[in-house]
């Protein structure tokens, strides 16, 4: 618990946004001739510094578009961040989004090869997990039926399978815990307390409050992209609570 | 012998040799070589999947191309060049590899756009992928050549041994190509449309359906310049001819290919970190 698995030092992550794309010739003759800059910047995540250590569950949380996912996604390798550095010690898998590697036209078991590969592992190791993360899913027969068959909940299970059961050091979670029908959900939050218990280290994006209170350490609460609280989980979740009631009285 | 083995030891670990543009490209594609075929695997998968003949296109589709191009040019048009469609098909399979690898491989980059921007995974391994599908079509491709050959009654030449060599050279060029329009196409979508464009005009510059000396010997200098010549010069002159070419020509068809292979990487791996932002 003490040795940082992942360190994260004043990332910021601009995004050039792109406004009114021109749709016809005509358009983008009058826009380039009137206005030539139609995009503008956009930081993300502002100056963002912190440090998980070794067998912690920590979750990010804040409103919609206050940069959590984005964090994710830097700290999983998809965005090099514009300044600042990122570091990971250890394997890491992304639950980003589920079954992004995932192609319709292949079946269960040859997209759990793919999407292994993709997440960097070789396909030795993909073998040999592959009856695990079929007994995990629990979709019978259909794992040799094209996924495009799937129903959306047996499609989530098998993604989800594949990511967990991969067995990493590091879990990097998208708010995607909520998948598959009570049975399904109750198996994925056993395996992320035995996942904890195991001493490996737990990175979750999430919404519902109750989760965050029930399986995390410590809650960091981004706002605008800026990292306005780190603290205990509980702490945190209160502090985010109080910010957003003058909102919600606000719309009424 | 104990020093200099030391020296070359010590070489290999400093971080300019590191750093060298085609070390990084040879152990990425040795480190993703697994999900470069599997992409490949799935490509051609989907490719054929759920026809009656499945993956027997692949050589149906070469074999019956090869036959109507015989038909028409043993009876309708007749060109003063003996087994024609030898001749033709001779450089034109080689050409298709080198257009249809082109055409699958520009886009790459942007169709796999919802992938790059959830999983960190290394850009290089899509347009790889497109590649090593078609090589596995041109190889495949070679088979009803081999038997077409002998049903024409055309010699049947020892020099398609050689056929290996001229594949590399077109290879590691149709790379470098493929590099540099999966990443341009990333940022001008316009890129795609422009290829096609190129591709066809590319096609009647290069002596595909007519011999190089068709030309008159003072406007043969233009036909030099294009780098591809080179690169397949060697199959015709294999298959059809049953020469090997000279020395010169080999060692420009190989400088080719590594220009392209060295401008097309650098490139694609210049911008590969940002084609997140822009897919």
């Amino acid at each position: 618990m003490s040795e940082p698995v992942i360190r994260v030092e004043n990332v910021t992550q601009r995004f050039r946004l792109i406004q009114e794309r021109p749709d016809t010739v005509r358009e983008l003759f009058s826009k380039t001739f009137r206005n030539r800059s139609s995009y503008h910047d956009f930081e993300a995540v502002k100056n963002v510094s912190f440090e998980v250590p070794s067998g912690q569950t920590l979750a990010l949380i804040g409103r919609n578009g206050s940069g959590k996912s984005t964090m994710l996604k830097i700290i999983a390798g998809v965005y090099r961040p514009t300044t600042g550095t990122v570091t990971v010690n250890g394997s890491l898998a992304p639950l980003i989004e589920l079954g992004a590697g995932f192609h319709h036209e292949l079946t269960g078991r040859e997209n759990i090869l793919l999407n292994g590969l993709l997440m960097g592992y070789s396909k030795r190791e993909m073998l040999e997990r592959q009856q695990d993360i079929i007994d995990f899913a629990d979709i019978g027969e259909f794992i040799d039926s094209p996924v495009k068959q799937y129903s959306s909940g047996m499609y989530m299970r098998l993604a989800f399978s594949v990511a967990i059961e991969v067995d990493p050091q590091i879990l990097v979670v998208d708010e995607i815990l909520g998948v598959g029908d009570i049975g399904f959900q109750e198996k994925c939050f056993e395996r992320i307390r035995r996942f904890r218990a195991a001493g490996k280290t737990i990175l979750l994006v999430t919404h519902d409050m109750k989760t965050v209170e029930e399986h995390c350490d410590r809650a960091l609460l981004l706002d605008h992209g800026n990292l306005i609280a780190d603290g205990p989980a509980e702490e945190t979740v209160a502090m985010y609570k109080t910010m957003m009631i003058p909102e919600a009285v606000g719309a009424h | 012998m104990f020093v200099v083995l030391a020296g070359a030891g010590s070489f290999a670990n400093t971080a300019a040799w590191r750093k060298f543009l085609m070390t990084q490209l040879i152990r990425d594609t040795y480190r993703y070589r697994e999900l470069i075929w599997a992409l490949a695997l799935k490509e051609l998968k989907i490719r054929y999947k759920r026809s009656v003949l499945g993956f027997l296109w692949a050589l149906l589709n070469p074999a019956f191309m090869m036959l109507v191009l015989t038909l028409v040019f043993s009876t309708i048009m007749r060109f003063p060049i003996p087994h024609y469609a030898i001749f033709l098909l001779s450089v034109l399979l080689p050409w298709t590899f080198f257009s249809q690898s082109l055409s699958y491989a520009v886009e790459s980059i942007v169709t796999n756009g919802d992938l790059i921007k959830k999983v960190a995974v290394p850009k290089l391994v899509f347009p790889m992928a497109a590649l090593v599908s078609n090589i596995i079509n041109l190889l495949l491709s070679l088979i009803p050549l081999a038997i077409l050959v002998p049903l024409l009654r055309h010699p049947f030449y020892w020099t398609w041994i050689y056929l290996p060599v001229p594949l590399l050279a077109l290879a590691i060029f149709t790379l470098g190509m493929v590099f540099f329009f999966a990443a341009a196409n990333v940022y001008y979508r316009d890129v795609s449309h422009i290829l096609q464009v190129l591709l066809s005009a590319w096609f009647y510059v290069t002596p595909i359906i007519y011999p190089l000396d068709m030309l008159p010997a003072r406007y043969r200098w233009i036909l030099k310049m294009n780098p591809i010549i080179y690169v397949i010069n060697g199959f015709r002159l294999a298959v059809y001819y049953g020469q090997l070419p000279k020395a010169p020509s080999i060692i420009a068809s190989f400088v080719c290919a590594f220009i392209s292979l060295f401008i097309g990487y650098s490139l694609f791996r210049k911008y590969q970190n940002n084609f997140v932002f822009y897919v």
